[in-house]
């Protein structure tokens, strides 16, 4: 169960001002959903493990720029990890994406997109994402899931770079257009 | 560098969804800092994408994780939060500003016996001018930078004395205004080092300390 936005907020309002009670409440509130996402991303324990590490530190020194007016705090921290992964998996000592780990991700990544119609927030999103063409839900969902880059997404749906790029952003642009008539 | 909103914002998708890579991505990181536009576009793309790290299954991190993190925080100083808010604006600098803006605040013709400038940590931009005479029970207000307010939100000025808890001075309404003192300024400032906005629930705090995160400030400097 998702800790309500706000006392988030407050958690991470303390923080910023060096109170270490308030920010080890809200490890325990968010540190299994931001593992999970940086598992799902980087998909070796040690790696999560060292990147989340890493995100925590950078939460705390930097929670006084934190915004409310310009993000959730749940979002916010999303960003922090989801950047950081990205990050580690394109470091000069690359162990890149072998071809079987590729293969072995789910053909159909829209797997974890079911999950979504749960939450009140991710309804609309849900139902936007739904309305792509399969092969445009496809590549953001492998994108943003597991983050592939355009060039792991084009040999993983063994398609050409330039399509898989016109359907990351095509797809990108009527999930906006949705969004805003939701 | 200046984009057009409509690659700007293609820019900020991809870089939300994580398909701006290498040098693009560098690039794009730079331009945030001085491109407000772009900035408000990764942050809107990151909202709308956010739901989709819902539908990831949580995973428990080992259980010495915490310990590790804790270990590698920076020794709690004794850090009243006045001191925290030290580090953030330079004081000369904003000290400079304040006297610079002196004479515009002059009101029937005797300067202000104490002001204070809050700027923005981020921007170090002055957002705010608070000044008082000394005799006086009232504290004149003057928003520089209306966009600070926040709908839905409250925002509330708080003086730091050394050495004791930040005092509510009240909500801030818009443009010019004046908050009500419960003593004259030289009571009720004299020992006042700084001042601090933050961001509260409509109202404001309602446990009489700051809730919110601290947006900005500033010092709060006596002329006389």
């Amino acid at each position: 169960m998702a800790p309500p936005a706000q006392a988030l907020d407050q958690l991470l309002a303390r923080s910023a001002l060096g109170d270490r009670r308030a920010f080890g409440e809200l490890y325990q509130a968010t540190a299994a959903k931001l593992f999970g996402v940086a598992l799902r991303i980087l998909r070796r324990e040690d790696w999560a493990e060292e990147v989340l590490q890493e995100c925590y530190v950078s939460v705390w020194r930097h929670a006084r720029e934190y915004r409310a007016a310009r993000a959730a705090p749940m979002t916010w921290m999303t960003s922090i990890v989801r950047n950081r992964c990205l990050d580690w998996l394109r470091r000069p000592n690359p162990e890149p994406l072998a071809d079987e780990a590729l293969e072995a991700l789910e053909s159909d990544a829209a797997g974890p997109l079911a999950l979504l119609e749960s939450g009140r927030d991710s309804a609309a999103l849900a139902r936007c994402l739904r309305g792509l063409e399969a092969k445009q839900r496809q590549a953001i969902a492998l994108a943003f899931f597991d983050g592939l880059s355009h060039d792991e997404l084009a040999q993983h749906l063994r398609q050409p770079l330039g399509t898989v790029k016109t359907w990351v952003r095509r797809g990108l642009a009527r999930l906006r257009s949705c969004l805003e008539t939701q | 560098m200046r984009l057009n909103d409509e690659l700007r914002d293609r820019l900020a998708a991809e870089y939300a969804l994580g398909t701006l890579r290498g040098r693009a991505r560098e690039r794009l990181r730079r331009w945030l800092r001085d491109d407000a536009a772009l900035a408000r576009a990764v942050a809107a793309w990151e909202a709308r994408l956010a739901p989709m790290a819902d539908a990831v299954a949580p995973a428990s991190p080992p259980a010495g994780m915490w310990r590790r993190i804790e270990n590698r925080l920076e020794p709690a100083k004794k850090q009243s939060w006045w001191k925290v808010l030290g580090l953030v604006a330079s004081g000369a600098a904003a000290a400079l500003v304040a006297v610079a803006l002196l004479l515009p605040l002059q009101r029937a013709g005797i300067p202000p016996s104490y002001v204070a400038v809050l700027s923005d940590p981020q921007t170090n931009q002055p957002v705010l001018i608070a000044s008082a005479q000394r005799n006086a029970m009232v504290l004149h207000v003057d928003t520089l930078d209306p966009k600070i307010h926040v709908a839905g939100r409250s925002l509330e000025l708080w003086a730091l004395p050394s050495g004791a808890q930040p005092k509510s001075l009240g909500v801030l309404a818009g443009g010019r205004s004046e908050l009500k003192l419960l003593a004259v300024a030289d009571r009720s400032l004299g020992d006042v080092t700084r001042l601090a906005i933050s961001l509260e629930p409509p109202g404001g705090s309602p446990t009489g300390q700051p809730t919110g995160p601290v947006l900005y400030t500033g010092p709060c400097v006596k002329y006389w």
